[in-house]
């Protein structure tokens, strides 16, 4: 490592002004855009690319990676105060930090986001300095075997998001999995479960079905409780004297930011693998070696945190094989990829010898552009948290119509809103009879990728699936997941133990 | 508590729906097309996750019966099931309403323009939730569908079917 040379490039984007602004700028954005559902860092980056013709490539850069780690935050904004995920890394969130802004810690619950954001960032950034050339090393050993134990992995995790009854997370689960199949195959374009509807033949849009299932099923159920007098109306006597969390929280949940920021730039660095599957696993994975793993799902800070943390060191983690090797590792650095074309360079193994400054000053840019977004979130969390204090009666229509044009967005086709309606009345059924919604959320995120390398896995040899027990890496995956689904079973019992032993001492006295 | 209002038996008749639906998407992907040489046919996934669904609907059956035929009948501490009675339930009504009013919108989106139907259902949905001031009503039903199309319009360059109203998006173009 050329240390004069990282300190010189460092100092070049911290004290140049153009940087720091057009950093800021992308982070305010990125937050802003991030905070609207179906809005997602992808679009904002693309819409930009345009403006940041006329620059020089860093403060381009550091634009672009503000919209990125910004949309990354902005995403969980939407999803601790209204239920409807901005974006889809910030689906996990909403597990704990819905329920935390019902018991009227919105404040907290942003403050929490925040700071896991910007650790995580860090931590991909670090990761990304020092250790990028090894991980890409080892991210370019995956193939579809690797991949697929991967998603497999990943899925593991769906006992430990089920709730009491892991029979109905385990229909939800396959349900999604089996709506991920609607459209035309993969591999060999056969039409599945189209009926003759041209609009299904890309199949179900991932975002217009998230927003249907949290967002629109949350406003018909709160017409519903508003009606039945059920609705409480939050005054949020939350006071917000502190923008960042305090000590004792982060005391709580540093474990959680450390393992969550290491999964996240892991998983980032695999080319396909993003930040909507990175805080599944790092919730999962951190909720099944909890001591209170009852506690996950009602509210706390290391939900927040094992989520967000994850989410924003994909944006690190993305960043390797993009510099190292020239593949980007999601479609955020996918489309920054085009940027550094469009400037003259081709990232890529000799980018390391050839433009070795450049590829410091963007490591600069992402510990920058995470700090940015932590100056953005610090201004805006009182305003945020004054959100749920807006009456009910108001904020539902408002959530409505906002979720709904988000629908419409992604692929400007009214379909997609009737997508989202069909799936917003389906939310709301499921929730009634209890059946957890997560669980379809993680389908759809792990299903294409699972469909996919098995298929390309079983053609490549021949239909012989034992032939995965010579890919040592697809092996340890298969054996962590095994282990987190005995783990999350054997969790659950103790949980629906303690709490049939709970509700029989209450039912006594 | 009755046996037919608690959760067991809800369970149990969503089991028997839900075996129903799942029999039918199995029927479905027998028609799928059948790829010569290849080691795993289009059917083969949605196969695999309908049987998945149906192993585990057939647990929750399961452990409904045994539920229910361990409850006494009016037990006072079985579970009770959600209802979505829109006879009995003023709430479960309002639900369906909106449930309607968002068909309605989905069917007029294209004919009225976003910001049209948006401002109807705003200003609808506010009325059925007991929201009487009319000047709030008017104020959020209209300016927040405006306010959130400019800012896909101008600023995010969305181009959002405005429908009668065409004439002020090309007054907004003009501008």
């Amino acid at each position: 490592m050329n240390w004069s040379l990282l300190f010189q490039s460092y100092g070049s984007v911290f004290l140049n002004p153009e940087v720091l602004l057009m950093t800021l700028l992308g982070a305010a954005g990125g937050v802003l855009l991030g905070a609207i559902p179906g809005m997602t860092a992808t679009m904002g980056v693309a819409l930009l690319i345009p403006f940041s013709f006329g620059m020089d490539l860093i403060p381009s850069i550091g634009l672009l990676l503000g919209i990125y780690c910004g949309g990354m935050y902005g995403g969980s904004i939407s999803a601790i105060l209204i239920h409807a995920p901005g974006t889809p890394a910030a689906a996990a969130t909403l597990l704990d930090g819905y329920p935390m802004c019902q018991k009227g810690q919105a404040g907290k619950a942003l403050s929490i986001a925040m700071f896991s954001s910007f650790c995580g960032g860090i931590i991909g950034a670090l990761v990304m300095t020092f250790l990028s050339p090894l991980i890409a090393d080892v991210a370019m050993e995956f193939t579809s075997a690797e991949m697929l134990m991967l998603a497999v992995f990943g899925l593991s995790v769906i006992i430990a998001i089920s709730g009491q009854s892991i029979a109905k997370g385990l229909i939800s689960a396959f349900f999604g999995m089996l709506l991920c199949t609607v459209g035309m195959d993969p591999t060999y374009s056969a039409k599945r479960f189209t009926f003759g509807v041209k609009s299904l033949y890309s199949g179900l849009q991932f975002i217009p079905v998230l927003i249907g299932l949290f967002a629109v099923s949350e406003i018909i159920a709160g017409v519903e409780r508003i009606i039945n007098g059920e609705e409480k109306q939050e005054r949020s006597n939350e006071k917000i004297t502190e923008v960042l969390p305090g000590l004792s929280t982060i005391a709580q949940i540093w474990p959680q930011i450390l393992s969550g920021g290491l999964i996240g730039t892991f998983i980032g660095a695999i080319p396909g693998a993003g930040g909507d599957i990175a805080v599944f696993v790092s919730y999962g994975f951190n909720k099944s070696f909890s001591k209170h793993p009852e506690q996950w799902g009602t509210g706390i800070p290391q939900g927040i945190a094992s989520t967000e943390s994850a989410n924003n060191g994909c944006s690190g983690g993305a960043m390797i094989p993009l510099l190292s090797l020239g593949v980007p590792g999601d479609a955020v650095t996918a489309v920054i990829l085009g940027a550094f074309i469009m400037k003259g360079i081709q990232p890529g193994p000799t980018m390391y010898v050839d433009k070795l400054d450049t590829v410091y000053c963007v490591f600069a840019a992402l510990m920058l552009a995470n700090l940015a977004m932590l100056v953005v979130g610090c201004c805006g969390v009182r305003f945020f948290a004054k959100i749920v204090s807006v009456e009910k009666k108001i904020l539902y229509p408002i959530i409505l119509v906002i979720s709904l044009l988000g629908a419409f967005s992604i692929n400007k086709n009214v379909f997609d809103v009737g997508v989202c309606v069909l799936f917003g009345v389906v939310g709301w059924l499921m929730n009634k009879y209890e059946f957890p919604l997560s669980p379809i959320l993680l389908a759809l995120i792990l299903g294409p990728m699972c469909e996919q390398n098995f298929v390309r896995f079983m053609d490549l040899n021949g239909g012989n699936f034992l032939a995965i027990l010579g890919r040592p890496i697809a092996v340890g995956f298969f054996v962590v997941a095994v282990a987190v689904i005995l783990f999350s079973i054997y969790n659950q019992k103790k949980i629906n133990k303690r709490e049939a032993a709970a509700k029989a001492a209450a039912k006594g006295e | 508590m009755k046996k037919t209002q608690s959760k067991a038996f809800s369970n149990l008749v969503i089991s028997i729906i839900l075996l129903v639906f799942e029999i039918w998407a199995y029927v479905q992907t027998l028609s799928f097309k059948v790829v010569k040489n290849a080691a795993v046919q289009p059917a083969s996934f949605p196969q695999f996750m309908c049987l998945g669904m149906m192993v585990f609907t057939i647990v929750l059956l399961i452990q409904s019966v045994i539920k229910l035929m361990s409850m006494k009948e009016d037990d006072p501490l079985a579970a009770p099931a959600g209802s979505i009675n829109f006879l009995k339930s003023k709430g479960a009504l309002a639900a369906l309403v909106v449930i309607a009013l968002c068909i309605a919108y989905v069917a007029l989106f294209e004919v009225l323009g976003y910001v049209l139907v948006s401002a109807l259902i705003a200003a609808a949905i506010m009325w059925i939730i007991g929201k009487r001031d009319f000047r709030q009503i008017l104020l959020v039903s209209i300016f927040v569908p405006l306010l959130m199309w400019l800012v896909f319009y101008k600023m995010l360059t969305v181009n959002i079917p405005m429908g009668i109203l065409q004439p002020l998006k090309n007054l907004v173009d003009m501008i």
